[in-house]
C-alpha cells in the first residue's frame, strides 16, 4: 500500500461484503464503494493528472465517493469546509486553480458565483461515467489539498503527499488500536484534517464509517445506539456539551464505547475526568498537530496529573522546542514523514527550516516526555519584559462557572508597554461580573498577570471552521 | 452597601492578606508592603469594573491611600 487509494482497495479485496459507509439510510459494502468510486473517477480522467479538483459537501457519502473519485484519478483534491464565506471561497479557488469544482445540490448556488476561467462546475448528481481507463498516481503526489484555518494569519494552502497520509493514517491506527471489528462515528466535516484521518483510519483497517451530519448530543447519543458505535470522533465542545446533558450515567450510551477521540484544541479537564468516568473499559485521547503536521503527538489521558498534556510524540515524529525560555517554553519544531514538504506554490518557505517545520506554537515537555502546548509565539504578552502565555491566563479564568468562552490577549500599556485584556463569551443567564473575575485572578495569578481590562462579547470573531481569531482581537 | 464600604471591599480584594485592624483610610502607598506599580493596577482596574468609570492617567497618580480612591471615584459618579 503506498497510495491513499489503495485503502479502500486492498479493504474491499480482504471482505467486500462487509459494511464500510453508512449515510443516513444508505449503506455501502467496500465492493459497492469501491465500485462507485471506480465509476465517480472514470469522469475524471477527462482532465490531466495532478488537476486540483475542489468540492463542496456535507459529510455524506456523496464527500467520500468524490474524494476518492479524485484521488484513485491522479489528481488532487481540494477540500472545501461548508460555511466557508463567500470571500474566502473565492481566495481559496484563486489560489489553488481548479479544474473543476463540485458541489451537492445544495451548496451549487455558493460555487455558481465562483469566478475563474475555465473552471467548470458540477453538481455531484450531474457527473455521469465517461471512460473506466485507470490511472494511478505515485506516493510522491499530492493526495488533497486544505487550507489553513487562519486562526493567526491569512489561510494557507496545505498539499498533504500520498506518502504522508498514508504515515499518519497507519500510526493513528497502530496508536488507538483501530481495527476492522470497530464501528466509528464521525460527526465532523471531513474537509477538515480531523475527519479526514477518521474516514483514512476506517478504510485502512476496513471498519465501517458512520456519518453524522450534525453535532447535537441527543442525536450522537440515538446514533451510538442505533449502530453500535465503538469509537467517537469529536470535538471538545461537543463532548463537553455531550457530558452535560447526561444526566444518568447508568444508562448512558456512551458507556461501551471502546475509545473518544478529540483534537488538540483546549479540552476541559473537568470534560475528560467526566468521559472517563462514563466509559467502562473504554479511553479517552487526544492528539496534537497541525494540518501541516498531521497526529504529531497522541494522548491517552490515564494519568490525572498528565490531564493537560498533549502527550507524547508519535512513532517515527521528532518534536523539539527551540529558543526555550527559563521555564523550558519555546517554539515547538516537529520533524518526520508527516510534515509537508512545501506549502502551495512554494510560499511561506520561511516556516520550514532543516526539515523542521515551524509551527509558532509555544510548547514544553515535562520531564517524562510529554508535551504541553502553551499558547502562539505571535500571541505572547510581553508585561514589563516579562513573558505571559495567553492559555495560563485563560486556563484559570475557565475554571469559573458562568464562562463560556475566553481569551486573552495584549493590549497597550503606558508603564509596562503591554497588560492583559480579557475577552469573556458569558453562558447563558450568567451572572458574572467584571469584579468576580479580577478577583479571582488577583487570588490566583501573579498580580502582573492579573487583566487590566475585561470585556464581555456576544461572541468571537470565527474562521470558517469556528476558532476564534484571535489577531482580529488585538488592537 | 453604601460607596464608602464598595471602596473598602475593592481595597480588600485587591490586597488579600490585609486584614480589618491593619486598614485605615490615611494609610498611604508606602505604608503598605505589597502596593507596588501592579497592584495599583489592579486596584485601579477593579475600581473601574466596579463602577464603570475610567481614571485618567493624572488621576491614577493621584490615588495613593483609600481616601483619595474613595475620593475621585466620588468626583466621577
Amino acid at each position: 500500500m503506498n497510495t491513499v487509494n489503495r485503502f479502500l482497495t486492498d479493504s474491499s479485496k480482504a471482505d467486500p461484503e462487509k459494511l464500510a459507509l453508512i449515510d443516513d439510510d444508505s449503506k455501502f459494502t467496500f465492493s459497492q464503494l469501491e465500485e462507485k468510486v471506480i465509476k465517480f473517477s472514470s469522469f475524471l480522467n477527462q482532465f490531466k493528472e495532478k488537476s486540483v479538483i475542489s468540492i463542496l459537501f456535507e459529510n455524506t457519502s456523496e464527500f467520500v465517493i468524490s474524494y476518492l473519485g479524485i484521488i484513485n484519478s491522479g489528481c488532487v483534491a481540494h477540500l472545501i469546509p461548508t460555511g466557508i464565506s463567500q470571500s474566502n471561497l473565492q481566495n481559496q479557488i484563486s489560489s489553488a486553480q481548479p479544474k473543476l469544482i463540485l458541489s451537492s445540490n445544495s451548496y451549487f448556488n455558493q460555487i455558481d458565483d465562483i469566478e475563474l476561467e475555465n473552471l467548470e462546475k458540477l453538481k455531484f448528481s450531474d457527473v455521469k461515467e465517461i471512460s473506466s481507463k485507470n490511472k494511478t498516481p505515485s506516493p510522491t503526489d499530492y493526495a488533497y489539498l486544505i487550507y489553513t484555518s487562519g486562526t493567526t494569519s491569512t489561510p494557507k494552502g496545505v498539499p498533504i503527499t500520498h506518502s504522508s497520509c498514508i504515515f499518519s493514517t497507519k500510526n493513528i491506527a497502530k496508536t488507538l488500536h483501530y481495527s476492522k471489528n470497530d464501528v466509528d462515528l464521525l460527526p465532523l466535516q471531513m474537509s477538515h484534517s480531523f475527519g479526514l484521518g477518521c474516514l483514512h483510519t476506517s478504510l485502512y483497517v476496513g471498519s465501517t464509517l458512520v456519518l453524522q451530519k450534525n453535532s447535537k448530543p441527543t442525536d450522537i447519543l440515538e446514533s451510538i445506539k442505533k449502530h453500535n458505535i465503538t469509537t467517537l470522533a469529536a470535538i471538545p465542545s461537543t463532548l463537553s456539551n455531550i457530558t452535560s446533558n447526561i444526566t444518568d450515567d447508568s444508562i448512558n450510551p456512551l458507556s461501551n464505547l471502546r475509545l473518544i477521540i478529540t483534537n488538540s484544541t483546549f479540552f476541559p479537564p473537568e470534560t475528560i475526568k467526566k468521559l472517563r468516568s462514563i466509559l467502562k473499559n473504554g479511553i479517552v485521547a487526544t492528539y496534537y498537530g497541525l494540518t501541516e503536521a498531521s497526529r504529531s503527538t497522541f494522548m491517552i489521558f490515564n494519568d490525572e496529573k498528565k490531564i493537560e498534556s498533549v502527550g507524547k510524540p508519535s512513532d517515527g515524529v521528532q518534536i523539539k522546542i527551540k529558543n526555550e525560555n527559563n521555564d523550558g517554553i519555546g517554539e515547538i519544531l516537529i520533524r518526520g514523514p508527516n510534515i509537508i514538504d512545501n506549502y502551495w506554490k512554494n510560499e511561506y518557505s520561511e516556516n520550514k527550516s532543516d526539515d523542521w517545520l515551524r509551527t509558532g506554537d509555544l510548547g514544553k515537555f515535562d520531564e517524562d516526555g510529554f508535551l504541553y502546548i502553551m499558547g502562539r509565539v505571535d500571541d505572547l504578552i510581553n508585561i514589563s519584559g516579562e513573558k505571559v502565555y495567553p492559555q495560563e491566563i485563560e486556563r484559570i479564568v475557565k475554571v469559573l462557572s458562568g464562562i463560556e468562552e475566553v481569551v486573552a490577549i495584549p493590549m497597550k500599556h503606558k508603564s509596562f508597554g503591554e497588560v492583559v485584556k480579557l475577552f469573556v463569551k458569558k453562558t447563558i443567564d450568567s451572572e458574572i461580573t467584571s469584579m468576580d473575575i479580577i478577583t479571582h485572578c488577583i487570588n490566583n495569578m501573579e498580580r502582573f498577570k492579573v487583566p487590566a481590562k475585561i470585556e464581555f462579547v456576544e461572541d468571537f470573531p470565527r474562521t470558517d471552521y469556528g476558532k476564534i481569531k484571535r489577531f482580529m482581537l488585538k488592537e | 452597601m453604601n460607596l464608602d464600604d464598595d471602596v473598602k471591599k475593592i481595597f480588600f480584594e485587591t490586597f488579600p492578606l490585609l486584614t480589618e485592624p491593619d486598614f485605615d483610610w490615611e494609610k498611604t502607598q508606602n505604608n503598605y508592603d505589597d502596593w507596588d506599580s501592579f497592584a495599583q493596577l489592579n486596584l485601579i482596574t477593579l475600581t473601574e469594573a466596579k463602577f464603570e468609570i475610567n481614571f485618567s492617567d493624572d488621576e491614577i497618580t493621584l490615588i495613593n491611600s483609600a481616601k483619595t480612591l474613595l475620593e475621585i471615584t466620588k468626583s466621577k459618579l
